[in-house]
């Protein structure tokens, strides 16, 4: 029985891989549970394509997750934002797969490390300030300057505005970051509540049944947070994505 | 659609057809007795809406006083642009929560983003 609730987010070698630039590289149970993230993702989308008119239950499931995402897609940054559809698309599901396959027991949130999620917000920011030169050239620089404020203004303008561009990443990563975090350590808190109580017996045994209830209630609040976390990260993706296309807002 | 009034004989042909139709009109029911709401997911969203926008002011504070903090290092001149990025980190919180805050609103009016919203309801609160 593990007592220490952060234990679950060790990462272990399972074995290594030969160094890249001095590197220490390894394959570890982070990496494990992402390959499985992905290969439930790509089974999913197998079972759901199945093509019929009327669709059955996997092709309704298939069908409405491309309807929610282009709509959000299509909804906050708009139509032409569709060829971002796929990078949102894989974004969600990821997040979305990765959050609810740590919810398994024994299984590895990956979702739960920096690493992942700074990677992730990085990539989705790097990728609006790529496509946003891609397209308008350097005018793109025009969305830290808004238009039309006194003269005087511009310099504070623009240095909030660098701030709060600046803040977008670490924002993105970090919450989804510490929900998946706070969210498990208080699970792992109160499992070992139950284990502590009923090994105490008596009738402090019988009162264990309050942190199972928690638990349970918890249980199900992290079920909501994953889904909420990754629509959140994905929505904040199509925001983000506005800049893009909307350099003078 | 025509359905042919066979009393013996079941055309799969034409049956089918009015097999939807009965549906359409049920879904129709049914869809007429639901109360019309505007935004399914709004409520569900209000964990989310709470974590977005406290996230974002706290981190553009610490932002801003990285920022300072960094200048700082580099100048020697601790701690006074620190200060100075701490008060611009905050403001830049303040100026980003009231923008997604505005986003928010136009989502959940289901203006579109960009347009100025009508005069009735800006002024809704003074009601």
């Amino acid at each position: 029985m593990a007592n220490d609730p952060m234990q679950q987010f060790e990462i272990k070698k399972i074995f290594d891989l030969p160094d890249i630039a001095g590197q220490d590289l390894a394959f570890t149970n982070a990496s494990l549970w992402m390959v499985v993230g992905g290969l439930a993702i790509i089974g999913f989308f197998f079972l759901t394509l199945k093509g019929k008119l009327i669709p059955g239950r996997m092709q309704s499931l298939g069908e409405l997750s491309y309807e929610f995402i282009a709509n959000m897609v299509k909804d906050t940054t708009g139509p032409e934002a569709m060829k971002f559809f796929p990078f949102v698309f894989c974004l969600f599901f990821f997040i979305l797969f990765a959050n609810i396959i740590g919810m398994n027991p024994y299984a590895f949130t990956t979702t739960s490390h920096l690493a992942v999620t700074v990677f992730l917000a990085f990539f989705t920011i790097a990728l609006v300030i790529i496509a946003g030169i891609w397209k308008n050239g350097f005018k793109w620089f025009k969305i830290f300057a808004p238009a039309g404020l006194p003269l005087l203004m511009y310099p504070i303008i623009i240095l909030i505005e660098i701030i709060s561009f600046l803040a977008r990443p670490i924002t993105l990563s970090v919450r989804l970051f510490a929900n998946m975090v706070a969210g498990h350590v208080i699970l792992k808190l109160f499992a070992i509540f139950i284990a502590f109580l009923i090994g105490k017996g008596g009738i402090l045994a019988g009162a264990a049944i309050f942190p199972i209830i928690g638990t349970m209630a918890i249980v199900a609040l992290e079920f909501l947070v994953a889904g909420l976390q990754a629509f959140v990260f994905a929505i904040l993706t199509c925001v983000y994505l506005n800049d893009v296309y909307h350099v003078d807002h | 659609m025509t359905i042919k009034s066979d009393p013996n004989g079941i055309d799969i042909a034409t049956e089918r057809p009015s097999d939807l139709d009965a549906l359409n009109a049920k879904l129709q029911a049914a869809k007429a007795r639901r109360p019309q709401d505007k935004a399914p997911s709004s409520n569900g969203n209000a964990l989310g809406m709470a974590w977005r926008l406290s996230t974002e002011l706290i981190v553009s504070v610490l932002v801003g006083t990285g920022l300072g903090y960094g200048l700082d290092k580099f100048f020697e001149t601790s701690p006074w642009i620190l200060l100075v990025g701490m008060g611009f980190g905050f403001a830049a919180g303040i100026k980003a929560v009231l923008r997604t805050a505005d986003r928010m609103d136009a989502a959940d009016a289901n203006i579109p983003l960009g347009t100025d919203l009508p005069d009735a309801l800006e002024n809704e609160d003074d009601l």
